[in-house]
């Protein structure tokens, strides 16, 4: 293989890794704030991918603010979901919570694949591209203005994500809930708006990838199926609900897969992640960065 | 005097069901297999034959499902992909090797329980989120490898399979498929009825206690979930024959889904509650044309609401009603 070609390879992994690591935060929020096992993820992504397909093409957006748009949506969205359903649930669920949370996201994420094909119909919505034009980076290594430009902008999402968790008041009472719910209970933290707000701000982010891949993945019902997947993948591997890790492992993830890739061809590919997975956690179950999130390990 | 004939009587009916009821076979289920087994014969209409048959086939696809989910407290969320490992292998045996289709059942089961017994090796000793999660993603893996090797499965293109039978009438099936859903509901009732069956409801409701208590979770947890995969994958040899033609979609998630609403909705540790739920949800779901459209929204509806609203199901609820009767009998 020539070095170019090594080269290329791991750009694209790394440009999907960018991808994979916006999507596996925002689930990590969710497992570890929520403790919501949160299996809708991946149809944030897609609400993001329609909201800013329509922003861009039917209101004439430009391409920033039609992915802002879609981030917006997806934070009404994902508010509401969490006040109607998931609250509910919580009010009435005393035991087997995880679980429960998962069955429930199931419903749900079934419920918006479903509306979606209802409402815009089984078929492709996509843009050709956001910005014409390729960035040279070497010889024989460039990479579309569009990849180039999803990736900073998944990049910047996540510096912001990072920097609100660490350095603001919000951030840090989402912490707070995160490492003791009572504690934070006591010390004056609203339980019932930290919980709506993270899962907000999880579909903010999914909302964000839905919209800045759109010219990659144009917006379809079922394409969140993937991303969903992907970033559990991510998750489990790194240790549920660690933020961190989930970001540092959707970037392993995205370079792994794609030279597995190309490797061993799809279909293969799945199972060699798979058989990683597996050995992984035969070996230690709480994932490469395993920390002790509350209530996810076996007790 | 009249009431210790009366007294006698019950005494007899008792004994008779005490030493039936352990696998299952209660009055009540004598009456709805006889009412099963009847129904088709007065029934002309191929369209609701087929629905009876659907209906049944996803009934017992939930039946598997809740005896995991229900007793053990794991969720397949691979289950399509094990119905479809059934499908799979008894079709590639027909077409491939010219085998008859009802040795695919003896090999399909095999290689489904085969498969879930490695799968819950592996995956078994992690917490339920995990196991449901790993399950998941061991579907997802065979579908990809399904589609993959289009030369042996034709992938998306379809494999077309033998039917079981030459006829394309509908109550042949019924009556081939109704029996393995009885053995199925007789069998893995035998099973929770048991000792066995204990140690599962002990590994599901408190996995603590019941290591404690000396049970290995691991060990009863992989001989559920291998037992249940065997059933799903007979259930995926009667599908291959049944519908004829198999594309790596029958392995998809929302199958998976499909069957687990049915499951929750029937009402969970049931066995039962599934089946119910099949032939309720199904048929009404066919008639109202208008819902059909809607038809998978609504699954995911009733599973959001049954979760929230009434986690016992179904069968709660007639229970509940059972209840209430035989107080009032016992009363009067």
């Amino acid at each position: 293989m020539e070095l170019a070609a090594f080269w290329d390879l791991i750009l694209t992994g790394l440009l999907r890794g960018g991808f994979y690591a916006l999507m596996a935060l925002g689930l990590a929020l969710v497992l570890g704030v929520m403790n919501v096992s949160h299996f809708a993820h991946g149809e944030f992504y897609m609400v993001g991918a329609y909201a800013a397909y329509f922003a861009h093409t039917a209101f004439g957006l430009n391409p920033l603010l039609a992915i802002l748009m879609a981030g917006l949506i997806g934070f009404a969205i994902g508010a509401l979901v969490e006040k109607v359903v998931i609250c509910s649930l919580r009010k009435r669920t005393k035991e087997d919570w995880v679980m429960n949370t998962f069955l429930l996201t199931v419903g749900i994420s079934f419920v918006f694949i479903n509306s979606a094909k209802l409402i815009w119909g089984a078929r492709f919505r996509g843009v050709a591209h956001y910005w014409e034009g390729t960035i040279y980076l070497s010889e024989g290594l460039r990479i579309s203005i569009d990849r180039g430009a999803g990736f900073l902008i998944a990049i910047a999402a996540i510096a912001l994500t990072w920097f609100f968790l660490n350095r603001t008041q919000l951030g840090r009472a989402i912490r707070a809930v995160a490492q003791d719910e009572i504690g934070a209970m006591l010390v004056g933290i609203n339980l019932d708006r930290m919980n709506t707000l993270t899962f907000a701000l999880s579909s903010l982010l999914a909302g964000i990838a839905g919209g800045s891949l759109l010219s990659i993945n144009a917006a379809y019902p079922y394409m969140g199926l993937r991303p969903s997947n992907r970033s559990w993948y991510v998750v489990m591997l790194v240790g549920l609900g660690n933020v961190g890790g989930a970001i540092m492992g959707g970037f392993i993830v995205g370079i792994v897969e794609t030279l597995s890739y190309y490797f061993l061809g799809a279909g293969w590919q799945d199972v060699a992640s798979l058989l990683i997975l597996v050995l992984i956690l035969l070996f230690k179950p709480s994932g490469i960065f395993g920390t002790e999130v509350k209530g996810v390990l076996e007790r | 005097m009249q009431e210790t004939e009366h007294d006698q009587a019950i005494s007899t009916w008792n004994r008779v069901f005490s030493r039936l009821r352990p696998i299952g076979i209660s009055p009540q289920f004598l009456l709805v297999v006889a009412m099963l087994a009847i129904a088709p014969l007065f029934i002309n209409d191929e369209y609701i034959l087929h629905l009876m048959v659907v209906s049944l086939l996803y009934g017992s696809q939930a039946i598997a499902f809740d005896f995991t989910a229900g007793f053990i407290n794991v969720v397949n969320f691979g289950l399509a992909a094990f119905v479809g490992i059934g499908a799979y292998t008894s079709a590639l045996l027909v077409v491939r090797l010219g085998a008859s289709p009802w040795i695919g059942f003896a090999v399909g089961t095999l290689a489904a329980a085969l498969l879930g017994f490695i799968t819950g090796l592996l995956t078994l000793r992690l917490r339920g989120l995990y196991a449901a999660v790993m399950a998941w993603f061991v579907g997802l893996a065979l579908m990809a490898l399904t589609a993959a090797f289009t030369d042996l499965t034709r992938g998306y293109l379809g494999l077309s399979v033998p039917l079981f039978l030459k006829t394309i009438e509908m109550r042949p099936y019924f009556y081939i498929l109704l029996p393995i859903t009885i053995l199925t509901y007789v069998v893995l009732r035998a099973v929770t009825n048991s000792h066995i069956g204990l140690a599962f409801k002990a590994i599901g409701q408190n996995l603590r206690a019941a290591r404690v208590s000396g049970v290995d979770p691991t060990k009863y947890r992989v001989l559920n979930f291998t037992l249940s995969c065997a059933v799903c994958g007979m259930l995926g040899v009667f599908y291959a024959h049944f519908v004829g033609i198999l594309t790596p979609d029958v392995m998809a998630t929302a199958h998976t889904v499909e069957v687990l609403a049915l499951s929750y909705v029937g009402g969970r540790g049931t066995l039962w509650g599934g089946l119910l739920a099949a032939f309720l949800v199904i048929p009404t779901f066919e008639y109202l044309k208008p819902l059909m459209e809607i038809r998978l929204i609504l699954y995911g509806v009733l599973l959001i609401l049954v979760m929230i609203l009434y986690p016992a199901g179904l069968a709660g609820i007639l229970q509940r009603v059972g209840e209430l009767l035989k107080r009032r009998l016992w009363r009067g």
